[in-house]
C-alpha cells in the first residue's frame, strides 16, 4: 500500500509540473477541430507528442489513429488509456472551423488532454519501475457516428469497414491483447464532479434513399412521383411507432433529411434520410429497426416510389465494469472528495466504448467540467483543470492500482470479467447488422 | 294547329298545377316532417303511394324495399318518359327538421321532389292531356339516393334484400327501367344567382371503400409494445392520401374524403380494429379507377407501416352524369315559356359537379336530365339547408317538367322518338349491371 501511495504521489507531481503544457495541447486541438477519419492534424500532434515523450508509436491506424506504448518489460496486464480525436460538425460553435463547421462540441479535445496527462505522469521512470505489464495510449478516430455518406464512401474503397474508430481498432487487432480499457469523457452536471458507472445505449445507422419521378411541380405534378412526400409519410409512420417503444429500452429514433429535393419547382425524385436506431439492448435495436424499415417502406408504397434502405452496424450498448469502477471511484474521491464523485445513470447516447465494453472490462467516467448543451453550439469546457489534469490523475492513479504489486489487481479484474463475446464473435455480429434492400411495392 | 294544341295542353297542365299548389306544398312539407334514411323510407313511401292512388294510379310498391312505380298510359303507344322523385333523407342530427331518434333530416331537399313529381302526375292525369299523349309517363319513386349508411346497406346486401347500394341502381337491376326510354327529375339547390332553375353539366362518378384495419389490441398504458395500433394505421393512410393530392388534376374533379366509423373500442386499449369509410370521386369511371388504386395503395401503406393487416372492400358507387341535350333544350325552352326568360341558367356541359347522383347511373343507359331549382338557403347536406321558396322548389319544377313531357309525348311523340334516336347511351341495362357487379371487390392485404 505504501508503495502504491508513493507511486501515485510521484505520478501526481510529474503531472503538476506539466499541467500548463497539457492544457495547452487540449486547447490547441479545440481550436483545430477535425471530424472523424479526417483528424490529420490532431493525429500528427499526438504522434509527435508520443515520440517526444519516449514512446514507441504506431500511427495511421484506421486512417488517423495513433498508439503510443509504455512497456514495463515485466509481464502483467495490458491497460489501454483512450482519447477520441474527432470533433462534431456544429457550425456556429465558438470554436468551429470556419470552412468545415467542425467543432469540439463534445469535448473530445479534453480527452486527448487527459490521456496525455496519464502518459505525462507515467513518463516518470520511477513510477514505471513500480509497475508490471504495459500501458497503451490510444488516440482513436471517429467516435461521433456522423457523415454517413462520407464514411460509406470510405467503406466502399476499403479504407475502413466500420464507421467508429474503436471498431476499426478492434478489427485491426489492436484490442487483442488489451485487458482493461478506460477513457474520460467530459460532462456537465453537477460542475466540479466526476461521474462513474452508468451505461449507454447501442445503435445502428441507416441511410434511406427514396427514388421518385421528377416532373414540373406546377405544370404536371400528376406525372411525378414525389419522393419528399414518400419521406414525409415514412417519417410520420416512424412517429406512429413510438407508443410501442418500451421505457426500459430507451429507444431513440431521430432522422434527418440530408437531401430533400433538387429544385422547388420540380417534383422531388431523390430524397435521402439518415437515422439512428438506438436502444439499451440489442434485441430492442433489432425489433425497432424492423418497425422503422416497415415505416420507410410505407412511404414508398403510398406514393409509388422506390426506397433503398441501407443499414450499417453502429455501436453496441455500453456496460461499465463494476470492480474497475470501484478502483477508479476511490482515486477520483481522493482528488476531489467523496461527495464529488457521483453515480451515472443510463445514458441514451451511444459510444463505441460500448463495443470495447463488450470485450474487456471498461470504464468511461465523466469529468463534469462543461457548460452548454452536449453537441450544441454552446458546449464549452470551462474547467480544464478537472477535464484534463485531474481526469488524467484519476486515470493514472487507477493504472497504478491495476499494475502495481505485479499487476495483481489488474489481473484479478481482467480474470473475473465475463466477456459477453469474443473479438471474432463481435466482428461477426457487427457484420451481421449490415443490410441493403430496395423496395418497389 | 299543332303548336296551338301544344300550348293549350300546356295551359291545362299549368292550370291543374296552379289549382293543386297548396296540396303539393303540403305533400313536400309532410315528407319533410318524417325524414327517413335510404331503404327505410316506409312512412314516406306509404304517403306517396296513397297520394298516387288518390290520383287514380295503380301503384307497384316494394320495389327495392320502398321504391314504387305508377304508369300513366297515353291514348296511343309511344315511348315512356319517367318522372322521378327520391324518397330518402340524409343523416344530419343537428338539422332543425331532424328526426330526434335517427338524426335523419331532409338536408338535401328530396321532399320537394315528391311534391313536384305529384304535381306532374296531377297535371297529366287530366283526361284531355292523357288522350293527347303518345306513350306513357312512369312516375318512379326511388329509395336511397344518398350513398350513406354503408354498413347497414351491406347488411341488406348480405341478406339478399338488395344487391346494389342505391335505389336507382337496384331499380335498374330489377328491371324497373326496362320499359322506360328517358327520365327526368328536378333537384333543389341553395340559390346561386337569381334564376329559379339551372341545368347542364355533369356530376362525379364515385366508389366507396370500407377499409378495415386489423391490428392487435393491448393495454395502451401497460403494454403498448404488445399492441398493433390500427388507428395509427388509418391515420397514416389519411396522411398518405393527402400527400397524393398534388397529383390530382383539376380537370378530373377528384374528391377523396373519408370518415372513421370505428376508431377504436376504448381509449385505454390499443385499437385492434378500425374501420375507415372512404369515398373517391372523379368525373368519370375511367378517371376514377386509377385514382382509386392510388388511394388503396395509401390504405396498404398505413397497414404496412404499423404491421397491421388491412381489408379493403370496394363498393360500386355512381357513374358520372351525362345530361341529354335534346331533353335539356326542351326543359330550358319550357322554363322560359312557363316561368319567364331569365328563369333558367345553363351550365356548360364540361362543368362537373363535385357531388354524385345515381341519376348518373341511369344516364349510362338512357337519356336523362337532372336540373336544379334554386330554392334553398344554407349549405347542401348541412344543418342549415332549408327550402325557403316552396313555389320554386315544388310548383315551378312540376310545371316545367309537365310541359316538357307534353312536348316529348305530344305530336305523336315525335320529339321523344327523336331524343331516343339521337341519344347514345354508353351501355344496356344488362351491361350496366355487369359493370357494377365487377366493381365490387374485397382485397385482404395481410401483414408479412
Amino acid at each position: 500500500m505504501a508503495e502504491r501511495a508513493n507511486l501515485k504521489s510521484l505520478l501526481s507531481s510529474s503531472i503538476i509540473k506539466r499541467a500548463d503544457e497539457l492544457e495547452r495541447v487540449a486547447r490547441d486541438i479545440l481550436d483545430h477541430p477535425e471530424s472523424g477519419y479526417r483528424e490529420v492534424r490532431t493525429s500528427n500532434l499526438v504522434a509527435d507528442w508520443f515520440k517526444s515523450n519516449g514512446m514507441e508509436v504506431q500511427s495511421g491506424i484506421a486512417r488517423t489513429g495513433v498508439i503510443g506504448t509504455f512497456d514495463t518489460g515485466r509481464p502483467g496486464p495490458h491497460v489501454a488509456v483512450m482519447g477520441e480525436m474527432d470533433s462534431l460538425i456544429v457550425p456556429g460553435h465558438a470554436h468551429a472551423d470556419a470552412e468545415t463547421g467542425a467543432a469540439h462540441a463534445c469535448g473530445h479535445h479534453a480527452q486527448i488532454g487527459s490521456m496525455l496527462t496519464v502518459a505525462a505522469g507515467l513518463a516518470e521512470s520511477s513510477v514505471m519501475s513500480g509497475l508490471s505489464g504495459k500501458i497503451s495510449f490510444m488516440a482513436v478516430p471517429a467516435e461521433e457516428y456522423i457523415e454517413l455518406e462520407y464514411r460509406e464512401s470510405l467503406r466502399e474503397t476499403g479504407e475502413i469497414e466500420f464507421f467508429g474508430g474503436k471498431q476499426e481498432f478492434i478489427k485491426l487487432g489492436f484490442l487483442n491483447d488489451v485487458d482493461i480499457a478506460m477513457l474520460t469523457h467530459t460532462g456537465g452536471e453537477p460542475p466540479g464532479t466526476f461521474g462513474v458507472g452508468g451505461s449507454n445505449n447501442g445503435m445502428i445507422g441507416k441511410t434511406i434513399q427514396y427514388i421518385g419521378k421528377a416532373a414540373h411541380a406546377g405544370g404536371s405534378p400528376h406525372l411525378g412521383i414525389n419522393a419528399l412526400n414518400a419521406a414525409h409519410i415514412g417519417l410520420a409512420a416512424i412517429h406512429a411507432q413510438r407508443e410501442t417503444f418500451r421505457d426500459a429500452d430507451t429507444v431513440r429514433v431521430h432522422p434527418i433529411i440530408t437531401k430533400g429535393g433538387a429544385a422547388v419547382n420540380s417534383v422531388p425524385a431523390d430524397v435521402r434520410i439518415e437515422t439512428y436506431v438506438r436502444a439499451s439492448n440489442v434485441p430492442a435495436i433489432l425489433n425497432t429497426s424492423e418497425k422503422i424499415d416497415r415505416a420507410f417502406r410505407a412511404g414508398a408504397l403510398a406514393t409509388g416510389a422506390t426506397v433503398k434502405i441501407t443499414t450499417n452496424p453502429g455501436y453496441l450498448p455500453a456496460k461499465y465494469d463494476d470492480q474497475l469502477t470501484q478502483v477508479y471511484r476511490h482515486n477520483a474521491a481522493s482528488l476531489i472528495g467523496d461527495d464529488n464523485v457521483i453515480d451515472l445513470s443510463h445514458s441514451s447516447g451511444c459510444t463505441d466504448m460500448g463495443d470495447v465494453s463488450q470485450l474487456v472490462p471498461t470504464i468511461q467516467p465523466t469529468a463534469n467540467a462543461t457548460s452548454g448543451n452536449g453537441h450544441g453550439v454552446d458546449y464549452l469546457v470551462e474547467n480544464y483543470d478537472l477535464a484534463v489534469i485531474k481526469a488524467g490523475k484519476a486515470m493514472g492513479m487507477t493504472v497504478v492500482d491495476l499494475l502495481a504489486d505485479d499487476g495483481a489487481k489488474g489481473r484479478r479484474i481482467a480474470g473475473s470479467f465475463n466477456a459477453p463475446m469474443t473479438i471474432s464473435e463481435y466482428l461477426g455480429r457487427m457484420r451481421g447488422f449490415r443490410s441493403e434492400a430496395t423496395y418497389t411495392e | 294547329m299543332r303548336s296551338t294544341d301544344t300550348s293549350s295542353m300546356r295551359a291545362v297542365a299549368l292550370h291543374a298545377i296552379d289549382g293543386a299548389t297548396r296540396d303539393l306544398i303540403t305533400d313536400a312539407k309532410t315528407v319533410y316532417s318524417t325524414p327517413e334514411t335510404g331503404f327505410n323510407e316506409h312512412k314516406t313511401a306509404d304517403y306517396v303511394k296513397q297520394r298516387l292512388q288518390s290520383l287514380g294510379f295503380v301503384v307497384e310498391t316494394g320495389i327495392a324495399r320502398t321504391g314504387m312505380k305508377a304508369v300513366l298510359r297515353g291514348a296511343k303507344p309511344g315511348p315512356t318518359v319517367a318522372v322521378i322523385a327520391e324518397l330518402d333523407a340524409l343523416r344530419v342530427p343537428t338539422h332543425p327538421g331532424a328526426d330526434a331518434e335517427s338524426g335523419a333530416a331532409h338536408a338535401c331537399g328530396h321532399h320537394a321532389q315528391i311534391g313536384s313529381m305529384l304535381g306532374v302526375a296531377t297535371a297529366l292525369s287530366a283526361p284531355e292531356l292523357r288522350n293527347a299523349l303518345s306513350g306513357n309517363v312512369a312516375f318512379i319513386v326511388t329509395p336511397a339516393e344518398e350513398f350513406i349508411d354503408i354498413q347497414e346497406r351491406l347488411a341488406l346486401r348480405a341478406s339478399g334484400e338488395i344487391e346494389f347500394l342505391s335505389g336507382k341502381q337496384e331499380m335498374i337491376r330489377l328491371g324497373t327501367f326496362d320499359d322506360v326510354d328517358m327520365a327526368m327529375m328536378v333537384h333543389t339547390s341553395a340559390g346561386k344567382g337569381s334564376s329559379a332553375l339551372s341545368i347542364g353539366g355533369t356530376s362525379n362518378a364515385h366508389v366507396s371503400h370500407q377499409v378495415r384495419y386489423i391490428g392487435r389490441s393491448a393495454h395502451a398504458g401497460g403494454a403498448p409494445d404488445y399492441g398493433i395500433n390500427a388507428l395509427q394505421a388509418a391515420m397514416l393512410a389519411n396522411t398518405a392520401i393527402n400527400a397524393q393530392r398534388e397529383t390530382f388534376r383539376e380537370s378530373d374533379v377528384v374528391r377523396v374524403h373519408g370518415i372513421i366509423s370505428n376508431g377504436g373500442a376504448s381509449v385505454n386499449a390499443v385499437p385492434g380494429e378500425v374501420i375507415y369509410e372512404g369515398r373517391v370521386r372523379a368525373k368519370s369511371l375511367e378517371t376514377l379507377e386509377p385514382i382509386a388504386e392510388k388511394v388503396i395503395r395509401c390504405y396498404r401503406a398505413g397497414a404496412l407501416a404499423m404491421g397491421a393487416s388491412v381489408e379493403v372492400q370496394s363498393i360500386a358507387g355512381y357513374h358520372g352524369l351525362i345530361q341529354d341535350p335534346t331533353m335539356q333544350k326542351l326543359f330550358v325552352g319550357n322554363a322560359e315559356l312557363v316561368l319567364g326568360r331569365d328563369s333558367i341558367s345553363v351550365v356548360s356541359a364540361s362543368q362537373t359537379h363535385g357531388g354524385s347522383t345515381d341519376m348518373g347511373d341511369l344516364s349510362t343507359i338512357m337519356p336523362v336530365i337532372h336540373p336544379y331549382t334554386n330554392s334553398a338557403s344554407g349549405i347542401g347536406h348541412g344543418h342549415d339547408y332549408l327550402i325557403e321558396d316552396y313555389d320554386r322548389a315544388v310548383v315551378a319544377p312540376a310545371k316545367v317538367m309537365a310541359a316538357t313531357v307534353l312536348d316529348l309525348l305530344g305530336n305523336e311523340a315525335q320529339t321523344a322518338r327523336q331524343a331516343v334516336d339521337q341519344s347514345k347511351p354508353g351501355m344496356t341495362a344488362e351491361q350496366y349491371v355487369s359493370v357494377q357487379r365487377d366493381r365490387f371487390k374485397t382485397e385482404l392485404f395481410e401483414q408479412s
